[in-house]
């Protein structure tokens, strides 16, 4: 009986991602540039996490650290799936493979049957609205097409896991990086839209970096001010619940604004 | 599960009609011109120089300028050319030549191959023979036959030596560019996907190489075939047989001028023939699968 309850109790917490104090340091000695430190973060299964902080604040080395593209100098890193999805600012889609071939390219690394993947690709492109363009190559989408089949392939990379399956939909995480930060206004308001959609029908936890507070607010169940140089958790806002939004952007961009301005009478 | 309320449905409706709105807007169009008119445009043009060149060349010769052993009619070089079809002759002459160039062009990509992966990717070989791979394609080939000649005598050997020493540094060199310009996010994505380096070689790196390495090839080509003619020119005998490069230099021997320009025109239309019939198709293909080249 207890055991029972221990297994309910106990499964569902584990994070998708968790950093406790954690600190990056570049190089050695004089030259030695620290980009982190101190950095407690936790991210649950299935939630939409946003990093926000201005350029140079360590976004981009904390998303590699949870990539396990690099290692963290001090503190832990632990993520719940081994292989988390990550997006860049670019689509970074191979220019030679149609959209659908693209897809497929993280199911085909790990080993996927030529059918299975097609199908697995094919049902992402659906929910990217891109079902009519799978066999179009990125030269003939635009900007905001190209991102989408990029966030198809991210997703496509969250369904293989060899650790825990698909079972276990809860480690899912995606790790995106300013990833409409190239795109014209209209299309970053459209695809935001189309993002937060697409979250809610995967249930993907997905930890979000971007400098721009709109987008933070817009998107975040959580918003996380990191401050630059070394960078580290300033505050955290909770945004479940919050009915005006407009009024958090104002305080978290009175907030930014304060971090960034220490950083010019420091100079 | 309970289908989703009203408002949900009417508020993802609108989200697909703007991003299909969007979709319609910003999709780059392609105005493709019909085959014939593009096949036109491809071949008019250099038809006209051609004749241009002729009639200029005719008229060089009616002014009687220069001595006739010097510059024949056009006429001339046209009965030599059919000679030479008409007792079979041009069909041996080119496939000895032909023949020579492709196998030696086949070995320099077996051979460059492996060398441009390795001057690519490890550091210390770059180091160490880039620059030489760099210098000797800027070396004449021709340099070679005095050398040549004296190591393996005037045998195939020679020959070979003469074609590979001027093509695999054009192709080793088109693979190195070539994977150098590869886009260093192309290697992340790889890389956060998890590809050992052997998938991501095979998959991302040398896929997304291949308009350099192609490049390489043609130049390759292009040179398998002078150092070939240079080769060929220098190095006569009996038992190396008559290519193009030798039939030239019979020509000359025998201070017949005619004979001396159908070889220059065969050997041309080798070069232009493989290049039209072989590279330009493959290089098009390649460049246009990722939108480098506007689709003519
Ligand atoms: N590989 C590296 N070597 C040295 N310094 C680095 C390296 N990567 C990042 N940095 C430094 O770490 C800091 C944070 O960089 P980054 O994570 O890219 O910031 P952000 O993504 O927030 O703009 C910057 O000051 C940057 O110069
Ligand atoms: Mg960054």
């Amino acid at each position: 009986m207890t055991a029972t309850l221990d297994r309910t109790q106990v499964a569902p917490t584990r994070p998708a991602a968790q950093l406790t104090g954690v600190a990056k340091v570049f190089g050695t000695g004089a030259g030695a540039v620290t980009a982190l430190t101190g950095v407690d973060l936790r991210v649950e299964p299935g939630e939409f996490v946003c990093l926000l902080g201005a350029s140079g604040c360590g976004k981009t080395t904390l998303l590699n650290l949870l990539a396990g593209l690099d290692r963290p100098t001090r503190g832990t890193v632990d993520v719940a799936t081994d292989r988390p999805a990550v997006m860049f600012q670019e689509p970074a889609l191979l220019p030679w493979l149609t959209a659908v071939r693209n897809v497929e390219l993280p199911l085909r690394l790990a080993g996927v049957g030529r059918s299975n993947r097609r199908g697995t690709a094919n049902e992402l492109l659906e929910l990217v609205r891109l079902d009519g363009q799978a066999r179009k190559r990125p030269h003939e989408l635009s900007g905001g097409m190209r991102q989408r089949v990029a966030l198809a392939r991210a997703l496509a990379a969250t369904t293989v896991d060899t650790t825990s399956g698909d079972a276990e939909k809860g480690g899912r995480l995606m790790l995106m990086d300013e990833p409409f930060a190239a795109l014209d206004a209209i299309t970053r308001d459209v695809l935001q839209g189309e993002l937060e959609r697409v979250w809610r029908a995967t249930g993907t936890a997905v930890v979000f970096v971007t400098h721009d507070v709109r987008e933070a607010v817009r998107l975040g169940q959580r918003v996380v001010l990191l401050s630059s140089r070394p960078g580290t958790v300033v505050r955290e806002w909770d945004l479940t619940g919050t009915a005006d939004r407009r009024a958090l952007t104002g305080e978290i961009t009175d907030h930014l604004r304060e971090v960034i301005s220490t950083h010019g009478r420091a100079a | 599960m309970a289908a989703p309320p009203e408002t949900v449905r009417v508020v993802d409706r609108d989200a697909a009609a703007a991003v299909a709105g969007l979709d319609a807007l910003d999709t780059p169009t392609v105005t493709r011109t019909p085959l014939w008119r593009r096949a036109l445009g491809a071949t008019v043009p250099p038809v006209l120089t051609l004749v241009v060149v002729i009639v200029a060349w005719q008229a060089l010769w009616a002014s009687a300028l220069f001595p006739e052993f010097k510059l024949p009619a056009p006429g001339t070089v046209a009965e030599q050319f059919g000679e030479i079809v008409v007792d079979g002759s041009i069909w041996s002459i080119t496939w000895t030549s032909v023949g020579r160039a492709v196998v030696g062009f086949l070995v320099a990509v077996a051979i460059a191959t492996p060398l441009g992966l390795l001057v690519a990717k490890v550091a210390f070989v770059r180091t160490a023979i880039g620059p030489l791979l760099s210098g000797m394609q800027s070396l004449p080939s021709v340099a070679w036959v005095p050398a040549a000649v004296l190591w393996f005598g005037l045998t195939d050997a020679t020959i070979y030596f003469v074609v590979l020493l001027g093509s695999v540094p054009s192709i080793a060199n088109g693979l190195v560019s070539g994977i150098d310009q590869v886009p260093p996010i192309l290697g992340r994505v790889g890389d956060v996907m998890g590809a050992g380096r052997l998938a991501s070689a095979r998959l991302i790196l040398l896929p997304a190489a291949l308009p350099g390495y192609l490049a390489g090839c043609k130049q390759g080509w292009a040179f398998a075939w002078r150092s070939l003619m240079a080769a060929e020119i220098i190095a006569t005998s009996p038992q190396l047989g008559v290519g193009l490069g030798a039939y030239l230099k019979q020509g000359s021997d025998v201070n017949n001028i005619a004979g001396v320009i159908s070889a220059i025109v065969l050997i041309l239309i080798v070069g232009v023939g493989i290049e039209l019939l072989v590279f330009k198709p493959l290089e098009r293909r390649v460049l246009q699968t990722r939108g480098l080249a506007a689709p003519v």
